[in-house]
């Protein structure tokens, strides 16, 4: 479980500068065990601040001014350091390439479970079973530089696996990825949250597959939440998501108009499949 | 071509023990500098390609010679009119330019900086940095912390050179010609220096958070997964490499 009360968070600026905007302000929120959350916004709305604040990033490697407090599992991110909450947060972030602290695969999933001193029977175990699990098992000995960005990121999510936290964050995880590498990223994510019962917090600017995936979407904008609700709840939010710059998922915004012209009363869909129905409805209706 | 590149392989010397690997390199690197004899330092080099061949590096071990070879070009000239002691061998208007001390010192210099540098250069390419980080750590109890930045500081290396490129690439692409001399290429590099330092923080920040979040403080001596045994070749190797260092004095 997590908890933000009352959270806000500046940026320490220079001395000779103004003080920064506030990154986040007066987040309150809950997000509990085994959810999928999905998390988007413009660029500068806060969403990668949120994730440094889960993880302990903030305040431990980022200064600044930090009211209210955030809890994990039930511990203050202020008191605990990072790498104690790394045994139930794991993130992947933005820049793949950066975060990589191997240069080969193995070495790349060991390096989290070596520092945490795991015996080294549960580390083969460990080890094989992410491999498998994200079938990356013939990359195993191969050099990262020489991945795809898609395996890249496989990779990624494998060496927080394997440390098997409760809670994984991604920051904007198929940023770099084509659109067949991005679903089976998703997919991926899907199982680890419906199997393994992983709390999974995403960020992410694709909307469409953030629908199509997540059971929680949370809009931020400069740094305040603006909607947070089911992402079928978006069908009614058009306005909103328009007014902060954020594209609706094109089925929905064709439903909306459809509606708005009369020609459809049912459900507003968000997936493709509820928008083939939504279609055939309409054309029977006029007789197409 | 990568200098600092590692090359998977499984040849003899790919599989000797980091650390040995690391003390042959340091060595026979001596021995370049103690040996005074230009056919001795002269038969290390060949002795060190055809290791190098005999384990199908032979491509990188030319590639590697090849880019000495103009450092130790360099290196020639400087001592060649640089030592003015022993019999003059090519005088002009009174004035000695060349002397045969200066010759023969010169081309020594030159061959001991391919035979210093080819056995550090051949350590990186059948070394991969983690696994000397783990003998580091495993076989000289070297602090975890200290031998990680120095090896994560040699896998940046090419990370570095690849977004030096881009920023290059970049510049290219807004109009900027690289071509010409020397001089103007640098003065045109100068301002890339910038954008390269602020990326390279950037990622070098990124890394440290990723590492934080992955325990890195918390591990110990006992933590690492794999084991460095030394092995009969190991041994073999490192006295090898001692036994050369004597033929060198003594010669």
């Amino acid at each position: 479980m997590i908890r933000f009360q009352d959270f806000s968070f500046r940026y320490q600026s220079g001395k000779t500068e103004q003080p920064a905007e506030f990154a986040l302000k007066d987040i309150s929120m809950e997000i509990r065990e085994g959810e999928f959350v999905g998390i988007t916004g413009t660029s500068g709305a806060g969403k990668s601040t949120l994730t440094y604040s889960i993880s302990g990033l903030i305040p431990h490697h980022f200064a600044g001014d930090f009211y209210g407090s955030v809890e994990v599992n039930g511990m203050d991110t202020v008191e605990v350091h990072p790498e104690q909450l790394a045994r139930f947060v794991g993130q992947v972030f933005q820049d793949i390439d950066s975060q990589m602290v191997s240069s080969v695969v193995e070495d790349e999933i060991l390096f989290g479970m070596e520092n945490f001193q795991i015996p080294r029977d549960e580390i083969k175990r460990r080890l094989e079973s992410v491999l498998e699990m994200l079938e990356i098992t013939p990359l195993r000995r191969r050099q990262i530089s020489s991945l795809s960005g898609g395996q890249k990121q496989k990779v990624a999510i494998a060496s927080i696996l394997a440390l098997q936290p409760d809670i994984i964050l991604l920051d904007e995880p198929t940023g770099e990825l084509d659109p067949e590498s991005t679903i089976m990223i998703y997919e991926i994510l899907r199982r680890l949250n419906r199997e393994f019962h992983k709390t999974v917090i995403v960020v992410e600017q694709k909307i469409m597959v953030l629908c199509a995936y997540v059971s929680r979407l949370i809009v931020l904008d400069k740094g305040q939440v603006m909607f947070d609700g089911s992402s079928d709840s978006i069908t009614g939010e058009i306005e909103l998501f328009k007014s902060l710059g954020i594209n609706v998922p094109r089925v929905v915004e064709l439903g909306h108009l459809l509606k708005k012209a009369g020609l459809y009363d049912g459900e507003i869909p968000t997936e493709l499949d509820g928008a083939e129905k939504m279609v055939r409805e309409v054309c029977a209706d006029a007789e197409i | 071509m990568n200098l600092l590149q590692y090359l998977p392989g499984n040849s003899i010397l790919h599989r000797l023990n980091p650390v040995a690997k690391l003390a042959a390199a340091f060595l026979l690197g001596i021995c370049a500098i103690v040996s005074q004899s230009v056919i001795f330092t002269t038969l290390l080099i060949v002795l060190l390609l055809g290791i190098c061949f005999a384990c199908g590096l032979g491509k990188r071990a030319l590639g590697l010679t090849r880019n000495l070879l103009v450092l130790g070009g360099m290196m020639f000239i400087l001592q060649l009119f640089f030592v003015r002691s022993g019999d003059p061998m090519l005088s002009a208007g009174g004035f000695t330019l060349i002397t045969q001390d200066g010759l023969s010192s010169a081309v020594l210099l030159g061959l001991r900086i391919i035979a210093t540098m080819l056995p550090l250069m051949l350590l990186f390419a059948i070394t991969e940095m983690n696994d000397l980080c783990g003998a580091l750590v495993k076989r000289l109890h070297v602090p975890y912390r200290y031998a990680f930045i120095v090896t994560t500081a040699f896998r940046f290396v090419p990370l570095f050179t690849a977004e030096f490129h881009d920023i290059e690439d970049a510049q290219k692409a807004r109009g900027v010609e690289y071509d010409g001399g020397l001089i103007k290429k640098l003065k045109l590099s100068v301002p890339l220096f910038v954008p390269l330092l602020m990326s390279s923080l950037k990622k070098v920040d990124s890394g440290a958070m990723s590492a934080q979040l992955r325990g890195f403080n918390l591990r110990t001596v006992s933590s690492g997964y794999r084991e460095y045994p030394f092995t009969a070749a190991d041994i073999g190797c490192i006295l090898l490499s001692v036994l050369m260092i004597a033929a060198a004095a003594m010669i």
